[in-house]
């Protein structure tokens, strides 16, 4: 038989009104802490704003964004951005070439065409470019291919035409000669067909020949340049992609898939024709937001682009010095610091504030296309 | 229009070629990445280490045997003797000839004489110099042959080819110093090295224990490795707390609403702000507008590195919470605890696993992080803090070491193996977080799976 119970079953009102307060407090404080990120955010925006303003009230607009003159230590100071914008706009391009084809291919097979054994083996490979600082990044962009660059430039740049080159000319002759043999006899159309390859075959390897050997001419001045860290960018921005995108494409689900190959499509085609526009939200999301991660770099950029605020002489050569927003930021701040109140301390904020705005505008747009994305798969 | 069956399986196969490609250019990018670090990273530790190397840690940090290192010390001062003899009577040879005669040697005999007092330190009779990286030789083997190498040969410019740049041609200072007292130093040098210098294979553990001296000339890196981990800690210290329970509130309290959405668009907005915009922030808020500090500090540092690992923890941490099942807290209700008392006991403990992986994950960020500390709590040169003065110093700290150290340090290229030394510590720090992080959550799976 039990001992009867020292307290009685039933709470009394007082305490039962002493465990509701509890509870209600216990809520409170926790929703004080949860509001501490909230804070933040906004005391950044608050913070940037606040010292941004000052620049554009002492300075304007106009020379900000329009003039490409930057010298804030002369006597009389001058705060043309528009080179160091370009400069920033320059590597985020650069980057996005490099990261988007291999991102989003990367993608599609670690979701459709590796088998389990390899995908365990990739993706803790894909962890580890995203794990590595990224002062290791800027330091083997300034110390291992900054030189490589310099010194053998335009023989690296030939070998990476004959490899790009070759696979695409290869699939894109074999695709053409296919097309124009359909007009001959069925008896006849294999041997049209290979006489076809081999004339579209001899024009591309003459053309490519042709272009490695200009790439081959090319002398690069400075090994950092934009194109060493819009490659060092495009890797690390990797990852990122690699999985957004790759959570897109299994969010598309096996039906859409199994549909397409009953319909005796091969994988190819179902992956290009059925898969990537299903989850193309997902994808562009994902692009979106390995572009974000690019723009805010800072210390790749500032070991290994050259730090030259000028706009390349063709616009497109990417093999000159830049000079991005971030690395004006971080190098300037150092003697800024010492005259606050000046224009040269505001304007880095100016260039603070622009940057927080473009990744907020990113973040918001990947947000939205993400819930579309959702929304649309049926969630 | 349609293509010919063969075509679309070539089509397809290519594809199939194409991703792999790709995968394998993503790991032929991980290796140019990790290989070099790896490489000559470990050429800090392991190295041929001289004579000079084992007097500066006798002197300095007082590793080793007193008696074997004066005695080595003493065999290659013997060795050296020709050496400079060689000098002393060039000296006494040049002083004693004509004025043309002395401004024809002079120049180069300047730089010959620089060489040998870089390659085995100050000459026996001259004052001691007052910069430490000039009070001993070489140290390590792999700068003794380019030291050798400046000290035998001379660099010329070829300009004669008016269609290309100008090439590097190395030109032997032997024969201009022929038929005088300097000509035997040469070869005897050259000869001799080994003895002079007795290299011998070192593995230098204490890298990650000894302070640098004299800017990282000589010793290690241990005023780096605590600056990162006092600042990672700090930014834990914060993080943590926050994080998890802003992550209960989000996934055991809120009820979704125009309130929470806010707050999820605010915690994905910090989590998307570019670094550097937070070291403005912490100069701006935590230094110059809450002093938290008189100037730059560990205390601000953690704060800012918090505010940016803040996002991950909450991320994991909610996604944590979520997976624990359902019925584990409809039991614990049904026993009649309480709302907080079920998340204490029974959910926080069950997703403890995965907001470990999430903290470990965020701590290798906020190591690896340069652009908030640079202007909230990092400096170039600075001795390893106490515990106390974490509140008001600032501390030197890996990530923003190795870049001072390639980029602004007086000698870049004879530290080289200073940067790689720190790169490589770094890199492996926050491998091995993200390896455990890894390894706890191949534990969570197995043991969900069973």
């Amino acid at each position: 038989m039990m001992a009867p119970a020292k307290r009685s079953l039933v709470m009394s009102a007082r305490a039962g009104r002493l465990q509701r307060l509890g509870a209600t407090a216990a809520r409170a404080l926790l929703l004080a802490v949860t509001l501490v990120s909230v804070l933040a955010v906004l005391f950044i925006f608050y913070f940037v704003f606040r010292d941004a303003f000052p620049f554009f009230r002492l300075r304007g607009f106009a020379e900000f964004f329009g003039s490409t003159r930057w010298y804030p230590s002369n006597a009389q100071p001058e705060f043309g951005a528009a080179a160091i914008f370009f400069g920033s706009a320059l590597v985020t391009l650069g980057a996005a070439i490099v990261a988007m084809p291999l991102g989003i291919t990367a993608a599609v097979c670690l979701s459709d065409i590796l088998p389990f054994t390899a995908r365990q083996w990739a993706k803790p490979m894909i962890e580890i470019l995203a794990a590595v600082p990224s002062v290791a990044y800027g330091f083997i962009a300034m110390v291992v291919v900054a030189p490589l660059l310099q010194a053998h430039g335009g023989a690296l740049i030939a070998a990476g035409v004959w490899m790009v080159g070759v696979p695409v000319a290869g699939l894109l002759v074999v695709v053409a000669s296919d097309l124009l043999s359909r007009g001959t006899v069925s008896a006849r159309r294999g041997g049209a067909q290979v006489r076809f390859a081999l004339m579209l075959g001899c024009m591309a390897i003459a053309g490519l020949y042709l272009l490695a050997k200009k790439a081959s001419g090319l002398v690069v001045p400075s090994g950092t340049n934009a194109f060493n860290v819009a490659v060092m960018l495009g890797i690390m921005a990797l990852p990122t992609v690699v999985s957004v995108a790759e959570d897109a494409l299994q969010a598309v689900g096996r039906d859409l898939r199994e549909g397409s190959y009953a319909l005796g499509a091969t994988r190819a085609e179902t992956m290009l024709r059925v898969v990537l526009p299903a989850a193309a939200s997902g994808v562009t999301a994902a692009v979106i937001l390995g572009i974000m991660r690019a723009v805010g770099e800072t210390m790749v950029v500032w070991m290994a682009s050259g730090n030259a605020a000028q706009i390349p002489h063709p616009w497109y050569n990417m093999l000159m010095p830049v000079r991005t927003l971030t690395a004006t930021i971080a190098g300037d701040m150092g003697e800024a610091d010492h005259v606050t109140g000046s224009a040269r301390y505001h304007v880095l904020f100016a260039m603070a504030l622009s940057l927080l705005a473009v990744s907020f505008l990113c973040n918001f747009v990947s947000e939205r296309l993400m819930w579309r994305a959702r929304r649309k798969l049926g969630a | 229009m349609s293509i010919h069956l063969r075509t679309r399986h070539l089509l397809d196969r290519s594809f199939t070629g194409v991703g792999i490609v790709s995968i394998a250019l993503l790991a032929a990018s991980v290796l140019l990445l990790l290989a070099p670090v790896v490489v000559r990273g470990i050429g800090a530790f392991v190295f041929v280490g001289t004579v000079e190397h084992r007097k500066v840690q006798l002197d300095r940090f007082g590793h080793g045997d007193r008696a074997a290192v004066q005695a080595e010390a003493a065999k290659a001062a013997l060795a050296r003797t020709p050496a400079y003899t060689a000098v002393a009577s060039f000296e006494t040879w040049l002083a004693t000839n004509s004025f043309a005669v002395q401004q024809q040697y002079r120049a180069e005999f300047k730089e010959v004489r620089a060489a040998l007092c870089d390659l085995l330190g100050p000459m026996p009779d001259k004052p001691m110099p007052a910069l430490v990286r000039l009070q001993y030789g070489q140290t390590r083997g792999d700068r003794v042959q380019v030291v050798l190498r400046d000290l035998l040969y001379r660099e010329e410019w070829d300009y004669s080819d008016p269609t290309r740049m100008g090439t590097k041609k190395l030109v032997p200072r032997a024969p201009a110093f022929a038929g005088t007292p300097l000509a035997g130093l040469f070869p005897c040098v050259e000869q001799h090295i080994d003895a002079m210098l007795l290299p011998r294979r070192t593995f230098y553990w204490q890298f990650l224990t000894d302070g640098s001296v004299d800017a990282h000339f000589f010793g290690g890196i241990m005023p780096e490795l605590l600056g990162t981990f006092y600042l990672t800690l700090g930014a834990m210290l914060f993080a943590i707390p926050i994080g998890v329970l802003s992550a209960v509130y989000l996934s055991e309290y809120a009820r979704e609403g125009r309130v929470v959405r806010l707050i999820r668009t605010c915690m994905s907005t910090l989590a998307g702000v570019p670094s550097i915009v937070f070291g403005l922030f912490g100069l701006a808020c935590f230094i110059n507008t809450l002093h938290v500090s008189p100037s730059k500090s560990v205390l601000a540092g953690s704060l800012t590195l918090g505010l940016l690992v803040l996002p991950t923890v909450i991320r994991a941490a909610e996604e944590a919470i979520k997976s624990v099942p359902q019925t584990y807290r409809e039991a614990a209700l049904s026993l009649g605890a309480g709302k907080w008392h079920t998340t204490a006991t029974v959910v926080l403990p069950s997703a403890l696993p995965g907001i470990l992986t999430g903290i470990v994950i965020s701590m290798g960020r906020a190591a690896g992080e340069t652009a908030p500390i640079i202007f909230t709590a990092a400096v170039s040169v600075g001795r390893p803090l106490r515990l106390w003065e974490v509140f008001s110093q600032p501390t030197p700290a890996l990530p923003w070491n190795i870049y001072n150290l390639c980029t602004e340090h007086v000698a870049v290229d004879e530290i080289r193996h200073v940067q790689y030394g720190m790169l490589l510590v770094l890199v492996a720090l926050v491998l091995a977080l993200n390896l455990a992080a890894i390894l706890v959550r191949a534990r969570i799976a197995r043991s969900l799976k069973t």
